[in-house]
């Protein structure tokens, strides 16, 4: 018995204490020390720190051909075969990590928001808070550089583009009918109501080969992938009433958002520059559910919208005002599905379908239209290693438009278009480096109506010259059909694409809470349509002959750190742009550019009084518009637009929050242009009347009352 | 038979040292960690954790010794860094055990460090979040006493701005402190840390 216990230690003893001895330095691409890597054998736990000078020793009781794994957080893992017996005084290099926080993002082109953002312009609440916005994100984009207040429209005008040149996305998947219907000079909004989403990406231009049919802009918003809790939220207003559900189970969850709008108690309250039969209502509701399976999450969402509102509108070229009423019927459904499969592949994939139906009555003539737009999309990406991955991709849209225009007393004249683009795109995101990355993307596009195909090739590059601060580059080419005014003309395959080539070059720092970010770009477009009549109709004669630029520069600086309790930025634009297109005899500069725009936007928290105070306010010098009493095409100037708006937000108690918001608090009579009468008066002069704001002033009170189990959350978010 | 026999005394041995190895590993990892060597001990940790993939314990404590690390942290970008670490251990093990109260008590607790990084951004992001974690550890663990001591502490740390009141929290804290007494640890390795906190929050309960 003594013999085998002897033999058990001896033998567990050998096994035990046949050491080496492993012995290095960790360095960097540079040769650099790295101290504080974790360096060990694979499957044992012999392994050592590297001190300061990135040297480590250890003992091992491994033997023959092993591993040695070497990390540290920013730096690549890695795995060397060694032979334990001979491992001493070798060096290791590390490759950095080009998924650490501090690598290259490029960025020419982006405004983020959200929290995935690494680099976030705009924080989600930013989008409810800022004063002035009033819950749409359309208004709380309009304080970022490069796009263009229009007073008078609502929609988002980018870098000298028309309204209709940017593309919203929800998910990845296009949304046909982004606005509110709405009709001459009564600004629309977003019909999107924040609430529902979790990160939003706003390109001023140089976007990914991913996005088509744009001439200037894509706005990438993205639902949220989970809820944070089962909730309820009431909101009561001066303008109307909203109710929102949130239910969450195990790996599903399911939001609902309804709101009813009545303008006419407040129009009843305070006067307008407008006169109404019937003031603006609407129904509207939203809904999105999601699903997590163990790689991937499908999400659902809906949105309907209906709306009306009569009015009579004054008319330079009628002593009588005119009747507009409008109703609008919109459905929106998305569904799309993101996961992984197989080795580092993922899939997202997707469709859409848009419905809206328009009935407007101008005075006695009537116009009912309806579109019906579909999109579908598939998505491949596959990561070969932390520093390249390459996606491709097919897009495939269905559009389908009737007008029906029945002038006074005379029979319906129809139009309309059905077109089909069948689109794919390929895309490589390379890192070089932590510090130089570049993304390589080509779309080719063929359009039936058009009868064509297209070929835009997109390229960006990044490079980080210090540690917070870097420059980008982005150069595209975009095309778009051209806008419904015009092609539910279309015979014969008459029109082509509209074209815009975009250069941009981007300087981005940042540092602990503040960010500045410049931006230069030259845009070219051409292809333009062009006709000869006062305003497009079937008989125009329509060309692709039209050309134009744009060029400027946008700063923007957001500091959260300076003062305490105080988020503020600052965004300035200068353009200088001109086109030649629709009927413009010459180039000129459209009505709708103001050639230096400046936002400042404060948010001030004061604790003693729970509350949070902002102030916006927006400036833009004045905008072109044309006389006719002159020789000169465009010649005339508005004056310069200042709106000063300010909200209050009162915590009454945690989950109960007053709400109060005046816009042009200072009540600036802002003038966005001026509307000429079709023929001049007994003494030769053409008539005008200035484009106004519906009201000089706008106030809202509102109060919100969340309810849920943490008695917590609020919906600060959302205001 | 002499091969049987050392084939035997081999598979004992390795049988022996395994076991000891896990104990040795831990006990030095706890005995750096006790030094002040956090890199050293979450080193150790990690070794530990990649060569025993059935343990949940090791990453817990990566997690734990980065996470404790951040909060004495000044320098933003260490935070940053030390965050990331622990983030990444407590997945592995999340992944595996969704519903262990004590990684549910872990995420709350990166969690919060996040919030302190920044209040301003994740304050309204995260809180939420950490009172639904609370909600489903207590409900998997009604008598952890880390579990209702993190939880209430959590709200007292939220009361100075929300500005509800904290009599009711303090009750948890003694219910906590209560619970410390009778807790019995699983293995001589699972978490059994609090009793000190609980303490230093009772005296503050009491002012």
């Amino acid at each position: 018995m003594k013999k085998i216990f002897t033999f058990i230690i001896l033998v567990c003893t050998t096994t035990l204490f046949s050491q080496s001895t492993l012995s290095g330095k960790v360095v960097d691409e540079k040769g650099n020390p790295i101290a504080g890597a974790n360096i060990y054998i694979e499957g044992t736990y012999d392994g050592a720190s590297s001190s300061e000078t990135g040297d480590f020793t250890f003992v091992t009781t491994a033997a023959g051909n092993q591993i040695l794994v070497v990390s540290f957080l920013i730096y690549e893992t890695s795995r060397t075969p060694i032979e334990v017996a001979h491992f001493t005084n070798k060096t290791i290099k590390l490759r950095e990590n080009v998924n650490s926080l501090d690598a290259v993002v490029v960025t020419a082109g982006t405004l983020e928001a959200g929290d995935k953002a690494r680099v976030s312009v705009l924080k989600p609440l930013d989008i409810v808070t800022t004063a002035g916005s009033a819950g749409n994100i359309i208004a709380a984009l309009q304080t970022l550089p490069g796009t263009q207040n229009v007073g008078e429209d609502g929609r988002l005008f980018v870098r000298g583009g028309e309204a209709n040149e940017t593309q919203t996305f929800v998910d990845g998947i296009r949304v046909a009918q982004p606005y509110g219907a709405s009709t001459n000079n009564l600004p629309t909004r977003g019909r999107f109501s924040p609430f529902l989403f979790s990160g939003i990406s706003f390109s001023t231009g140089g976007y990914s080969a991913e996005y088509g049919e744009a001439l200037s802009s894509v706005l990438l918003l993205n639902t949220q992938d989970e809820p944070d809790q089962n909730k309820t939220e009431i909101s009561l207003m001066t303008v109307g009433l909203g109710l929102g559900n949130t239910q969450k189970w195990k790996k599903s969850s399911l939001s609902v958002n309804t709101a009813y709008i009545n303008l006419a108690p407040y129009q009843a309250a305070i006067p307008q520059n407008v006169d109404w039969n019937s003031p603006f209502q609407s129904l509207s509701g939203e809904t999105v559910y999601r699903y997590n399976f163990n790689s991937g999450i499908l999400k659902v969402y809906a949105a309907f919208d209906a709306s009306k509102f009569d009015l009579n509108q004054e008319s330079v070229n009628y002593t009588d005002k005119v009747r507009v009423d409008l109703n609008n019927n919109n459905f929106y459904f998305n569904a799309s599905y993101k996961g992984g499969f197989g080795t580092n592949w993922q899939l997202t994939s997707g469709l859409s379908y848009g419905y809206s139906k328009n009935k407007i009555g101008l005075d006695l003539d009537d116009v009912a239209n309806d579109e019906n737009a579909s999109h579908l999309k598939i998505k491949l990406k596959k990561s070969f290693s932390d520093r390249v991955k390459i996606a491709f991709g097919a897009d495939y849209f269905i559009t389908k438009f009737n007008e029906n225009f029945t002038p006074n007393l005379a029979s319906t004249s129809q139009s309309g278009y059905n077109s089909a683009i069948a689109a794919v795109f390929t895309e490589a995101d390379i890192f070089f480096s932590k510090k130089l990355a570049a993304k390589v993307g080509l779309r080719a596009s063929n359009n039936d109506l058009l009868n064509e195909t297209t070929v835009s090739p997109r390229i960006s590059f990044a490079y980080k010259m210090a540690k917070n601060s870097q420059f980008s580059f982005a150069y595209g080419d975009f095309t778009q059909t051209p806008s419904v005014d015009y092609i539910k003309y279309s015979k014969y395959h008459q029109f082509e694409s509209e074209k815009a080539s975009h250069y941009i070059l981007n300087f981005q720092y940042n540092k602990s809470g503040k960010t500045f970010r410049a931006e230069a770009y030259y845009k070219d477009y051409s292809n333009l349509v062009k006709y000869d009549t006062s305003s497009p109709v079937y008989n125009s004669v329509y060309a692709n002959t039209g050309s134009g630029y744009a060029k400027g520069i946008d700063l923007f600086w957001r500091d959260g750190k300076s003062f305490k309790n105080l988020e503020y930025w600052i965004s300035y634009s200068y353009i200088d742009t001109q086109r030649e297109y629709k009927n413009f005899p010459i180039q000129a500069t459209p009505s709708f550019v103001a050639d230096h725009s400046l936002s400042i936007v404060t948010k001030y928290w004061i604790s003693d009084w729970k509350s949070q105070i902002g102030f916006t306010n927006s400036f833009a010098t004045g905008r072109p518009y044309n006389n006719p009493n002159e020789t000169q095409f465009m010649n005339g100037k508005t004056k310069a637009y200042n709106n000063l708006s300010f909200n209050w937000a009162y915590l009454l108690t945690q989950q109960k929050i007053l709400y109060f918001s005046v816009s042009n608090v200072m009540g600036t009579q802002n003038v966005y242009g001026y509307d000429y009468a079709k023929n001049p008066n007994a003494s030769g002069i053409y008539n005008r009347k200035a484009i106004v704001p519906t009201a000089d002033r706008f106030f809202f009170v509102g109060f919100f009352w969340t309810i849920s189990n943490d008695k917590k959350d609020n919906q600060l978010k959302n205001l | 038979m002499i091969k049987i026999f050392t084939a035997t005394a081999l598979f004992i041995c390795s049988l022996l040292s395994a076991q000891g190895q896990f104990e040795q590993g831990m006990g030095k990892a706890f005995q750096l960690w006790g030094a002040g060597k956090n890199t050293e001990a979450s080193d150790m940790f990690e070794r530990i954790a990649a060569a025993e993939k059935t343990s949940w314990l090791p990453n817990y404590y990566v997690a734990l010794v980065n996470t404790t690390t951040a909060f004495g942290t000044k320098d933003k970008e260490q935070i940053n860094l030390l965050l990331t670490k622990a983030q990444n251990a407590l997945n592995i093990e999340l992944a595996k055990t969704p519903d262990n109260a004590e990684l549910l008590v872990m995420q709350a607790m990166i969690n919060t460090a996040w919030i302190v990084y920044d209040p301003m951004t994740n304050g309204m992001l995260l809180s939420p979040k950490n009172m639904e974690l609370y909600a489903k550890a207590e409900a998997i663990a009604p008598t952890n006493p880390r579990v209702i001591l993190s939880k209430a502490e959590f709200q007292i740390g939220g009361a100075k701005w929300s500005g509800i009141d904290t009599k009711p929290l303090c009750v948890q804290i003694d219910k906590a402190i209560a619970l410390f007494a009778t807790f019995k640890p699983e293995t001589p390795f699972s978490p059994k840390w609090g009793l000190d906190r609980a303490l230093e929050a009772q005296k503050n309960c009491g002012k």
